[in-house]
């Protein structure tokens, strides 16, 4: 008898490995033409509607901020951030404005074919900007303000700008964002998709689109709980002479779905993953330690591009906050940003005296959009606890009853600082932050909502519960820094429910407002560096809001391993170090090797 | 009560618990003098710096030096700069630029030097090399410089005035200094956490706070367990019926979720040391109380306790006076018990991310907690980690080696 129980026992796991053995080799991909990606999908993929909403989709619908995300649907342009190249896709080189810039022309490439072989041509543009302003989609949200109407002759297509009351157009570097950030889809399929479902926006919203044509070089292979696989489309019309002449190189792109960052940086350690779009603290370990063949876009640090700048917001619905700019300075004067970009960045950022702080991201470009020498005594570099005391001493905001806590209006101050539960290396500055405001007498305690939590209420113009919370403004595209300012210091997003564009503290000042207006129509170099240091002195007098860091959008280690000849800082190809799929940075997939 | 005592510090188990339980408590009140200031300071910018003894370079550089003529001083700074390893892949690059490595010994330095500094160019691509490769032989190149460096380092400073480098002083190989002479040198015996706090100074301060976190839990959980198992056991009838109602429902509900669900709905900001403790304490009540109770029934028909009754006692003198000293002991235990469990729950809590709120006091959990959502255990930063693991473990197992010990004396069974 007790045989038995023990050769049941034996036959019952032996089934079990066999079924699981079976089921792991479901989707068997050859690992020398499959690239594998990592920290970008985090669930079972829930749409291929590319003019859906509500996507999860990252490996084929998204919208990077370096670039839309091409392997399956296409963009008229590419965006390179290297050097703010915009490089035609869909479309042929070289779009052109008329004098006012009220209308844009140019011309989609006659090789350019849907998946079903039919050409795309300008109407598919038309149908792609009309059915989002329909519906309400990102593309018709995004734009309906700055696009009146798209033509089409043929392959020709001309947009037609949004113009203001003086017949000036509302803002020409968001009609360029559309030529690089929208991706375009076949008008034919367009039709199908309504007609199903009756015409009604929400449902459209929200098909399934399981049956979608698509125009980029890859499509969906598989998809479950565990990965999500797409192949190459052999016919892709992007192999002609006029594009990039030749296919991408893997014949897989693979992207498991990891339960958190740590699984995903031990599978890169493991070489099961060849390109890693996650934060790795102290990364050059990976190989200057464990000797792995690992490496970044930079060698040294910091590593990689930094775009963008993670930014505490002051929330201005609280008095204490709106009344006292003295206070919010002190604040951001005191917080040891040095340690924050040490300890949560592991110096994977410049720091705030290699690039003082100013409404730029530390790129060249933008670096010399502003008049340095004007604004040199409003910036600060952190950690002067002296400074600020002595600013919250002169703005009379001062602690009467003696227990180190300053008083305003007769009740201490008591702000907390909040970011996401889980995002470490957020809710390490907000630890720093913390301690800034023990050392200048103010009480500041970290908050880590859950995520759900935290969209709901950093998102409401009406809150008071966060007093100082994180977001990061837009990193690159043709419309930078003008975005990144505009969310900074902007009215327009005042008083806007469910707000994902910008302005979190709801700061309003009109003459930041009437100068944010003048940049877009601005084209003369030096008038737009008056204008940009105008608006950096604004910021940095008031601090509605101040970075912590800066960083890059998208992280990218890569391992070896298996595939190499990834595009790096110093190998003079201006391939932007954008996952290897965002804008030009899909340049990347048609020039990789196989090691060995 | 005397001789009781006597009893139980024959008791070898107790004996060495409590000799363990003393020294953690007697490091954390004595450390703190040796080594005083905030343990919440960050004083490394930067994570994870390793153990050991760092000395000031800058105050080490205007140390008055002794000459020490170290026979394998030569030797021991070419191995750091030029390992074994680095010594095969050199010859690899020469393979792969198919240069001619015939004759060459891998263990002639200067031979193999030589034919590196001949034919190494940053620039070169050899095929199939990959971009890692290519950059460790970058940084192979920069040690090989230093191997070369000059016999003298000399210390400048820049004029402020005209701006020139003066020469301030030199350094040559047989330099050396006394760290006891250099101002500032700081010893890390458990090297920084991710913030760049001193872990040891850190762990002592968090093994006090844990420790009064489990007494305060303990004590609740036992203060509210004994109340009611005296109740429930003695007054029976209808009472123990609803306090047996309630224990039973709560004994039901595991703990822990309870513990987490409670802590979840705190929410962080209130969430401070104290009420940490009273929530593990107020959810873990329920075994003392039936342990208690099953004591108190019996005892409660004893001659003595009838005798209290007959003479007209009240409740409260008769469950003081003649019940409790009976069950003392067993209570006693029970505390410690709970004191531990309470340590560990609080580790438990933190490690999930919801303990005590941060920034204030440091607890065990809550370093727990930060190691891990910095990878230490991944990046083999072990002394983020494992230092409190092992405290933690150390102040539940001498807790526990004194309960056993209690057990032995108190519990007629187990007597020897």
């Amino acid at each position: 008898m007790k045989n038995l129980k023990k050769i049941l026992a034996l036959l019952v796991a032996a089934i079990m490995i066999c079924g699981a053995a079976a089921f792991a080799e479901d989707v068997n991909l050859p690992r020398e033409e499959t690239l594998y990606f990592a920290g970008q999908q985090w669930g079972t993929v829930n749409s291929w509607n590319i003019i859906g909403t509500n996507q999860n989709n990252s490996m084929a619908i998204a919208g990077g901020a370096s670039g839309y995300r091409t392997l399956m649907f296409e963009t008229l342009y590419m965006y390179n951030f290297m050097n703010g190249e915009i490089i035609g896709l869909l479309a042929n080189d070289g779009y052109e404005w008329n004098e006012d810039m009220t209308k844009l022309t140019f011309s989609i490439k006659d090789a350019a074919k849907w998946s079903d072989g039919t050409p795309v041509t300008g109407a598919d543009v038309v149908r792609t900007f009309d059915i989002g302003v329909e519906i309400g989609n990102g593309t018709g949200t995004g734009f309906k303000a700055y696009i009146a109407s798209i033509e089409a002759d043929g392959n020709n297509v001309t947009i037609n700008a949004a113009v203001n009351e003086e017949g000036k157009p509302v803002n020409p570097l968001k009609v360029l964002d559309f030529l690089t950030g929208t991706p375009i889809a076949q008008a034919a399929w367009i039709d199908t998709v309504v007609e199903r479902n009756g015409g009604d926006a929400v449902s459209i919203l929200n098909d399934a689109g399981e049956d979608v044509v698509w125009s980029g070089p890859y499509t969906k292979y598989f998809a479950d709980d565990q990965k999500v696989v797409l192949i190459r489309d052999d016919n892709y019309w992007g192999q002609d002479a006029s594009m990039w002449g030749k296919l991408p190189v893997p014949k897989y792109i693979a992207h498991a779905i990891y339960a958190d960052n740590p699984a995903g940086e031990n599978a890169l350690k493991a070489g099961e993953v060849d390109v890693c779009q996650q934060f790795i603290g102290n990364v050059q370990n990976l190989w200057l330690e464990d000797g792995l063949p690992i490496s970044t876009y930079y060698e040294e640090a910091p590593y990689g591009v930094c775009l963008t700048m993670p930014t505490a917001w002051y929330n201005f619905n609280l008095p204490v906050l709106a009344e006292n700019p003295a206070l919010r300075k002190a604040i951001a004067m005191a917080v040891d940003y040095d340690t924050i970009i040490a300890n949560a960045m592991t110096n994977q950022s410049p720091s705030f005296s290699e690039v003082p702080r100013s409404l730029m991201n530390p790129t060249d470009g933008e670096q010399a959009l502003y008049n340095k020498d004007e604004v040199a005594d409003l910036q600060w570099a952190g950690n002067d606890i002296d400074g600020a005391n002595a600013l919250l001493d002169e703005a009379g905001l001062l602690d009467t009853d003696g227990d180190g806590i300053r008083e305003f209006n007769g009740e201490k101050i008591s702000l907390n600082a909040v970011c996401p539960n889980g995002w470490t290396d957020w809710q390490a500055s907000m630890e720093v932050v913390a301690a800034a405001g023990k050392n200048i007498g103010l009480e500041i305690t970290t908050l880590y909502p859950e995520w759900d939590i935290y969209q709901t209420v950093f998102t409401n113009p009406n809150q008071t519960e966060y007093a100082i919370y994180m977001w990061s403004p837009e990193a690159a595209s043709p419309s930078n820094p003008w975005t990144r300012v505009n969310q900074f210091m902007g009215s327009e997003f005042v008083g806007v429910e469910n707000n994902w564009s910008g302005n979190w503290g709801q700061y309003v000042n009109e003459e930041a407002d009437a100068l944010l207006k003048k940049i877009p129509l601005t084209t003369d170099e030096e008038e737009l560096k008056g204008l940009y240091t105008e608006l950096t002195k604004i910021y940095l007098t008031e601090v509605p809001s101040f970075s912590l860091m800066y960083r890059p959008s998208l992280f990218h280690a890569v391992n070896e391993s298996v595939w190499t000849n990834f595009p790096a800082g110093d190998d003079g190809r201006n391939i932007p170090p954008a996952d290897c799929t965002d804008g030009y940075g899909i340049a990347a997939l048609y020039e990789l090797e196989l090691v060995g | 009560m005397k001789n009781t005592l006597k009893q139980v510090f024959h008791s070898s188990k107790f004996l060495v618990g409590f000799i363990i339980f003393l020294a953690i408590l007697l490091t954390m009140f004595i450390y703190p003098l040796v080594n005083p200031g905030n343990p919440l300071q960050m004083i490394g910018v930067g994570t994870f710096a390793k153990p050991g003894t760092y000395v000031s370079l800058y105050d080490a550089t205007k140390t008055s030096t002794e000459t020490l003529r170290l026979p394998d001083a030569d030797e021991k700074r070419l191995a750091k700069l030029l390992t074994n390893e680095d010594r095969v892949a050199m010859v690899e690059w020469f393979t792969a630029m198919q240069i001619s490595v015939e004759g060459l010994d891998i263990s002639d330095t200067d031979a193999m030097i030589d034919l590196w500094k001949a034919n190494y160019d940053p620039a070169v691509k050899p095929k199939g090399m990959t971009q890692a490769k290519r950059n460790y032989y970058k940084r192979l190149n920069n040690s090989i410089a230093e191997i070369g460096a000059a016999e003298t380092l000399i210390i400048t400073e820049k004029n402020e005035e005209t701006g020139e480098l003066e020469e301030q002083g030199k350094i040559t190989k047989t330099d050396y200094v006394n760290t006891n002479a250099v101002a500032n040198v700081k010893r890390l015996p458990l090297g920084t956490d991710n913030f760049g706090r001193d872990v040891l100074k850190e762990l002592i301060s968090a093994a006090g706070t844990s420790l009064l976190i489990g007494l305060l839990a303990g004590a609740v959980a036992t203060l509210v367990g004994l109340t009611l198992g005296l109740l429930s056991g003695y007054v029976g009838g209808f009472v123990d019926d609803i306090i047996m109602f309630i224990t039973n429902i709560f004994t039901v509900i595991p703990g822990f979720v309870l513990l987490i669900l409670i802590s979840y709905s705190i929410g962080q900001e209130q969430r401070g040391a104290t009420v940490v403790a009273l929530v593990i304490g107020l959810t873990s009540w329920t075994w003392t109380t039936r342990s208690v109770r099953s004591q108190v029934i019996s005892l409660r028909n004893r001659d003595h306790v009838n005798l209290s009754k007959l003479s007209g006692h009240s409740l409260f003198r008769i469950i003081l006076t003649d019940i409790l000293p009976y069950i003392a002991s067993y209570v006693v235990m029970a505390f410690i018990l709970q004191v531990s469990s309470g340590i560990l729950a609080e580790a438990q809590l933190s490690l999930l991310g919801l303990g005590p709120r941060t920034t204030e006091v440091p607890t065990l959990g809550l370093m727990m907690n930060w190691a891990m959502l910095y990878s230490a255990h991944t990046n083999g930063s072990w002394w983020a980690y494992f230092p409190v693991i092992l405290t933690i473990t150390l102040i539940s197992f001498s807790l526990n080696l004194m309960n056993t010990g209690l057990d032995q004396v108190f519990n007629p069974t187990l007597r020897d």
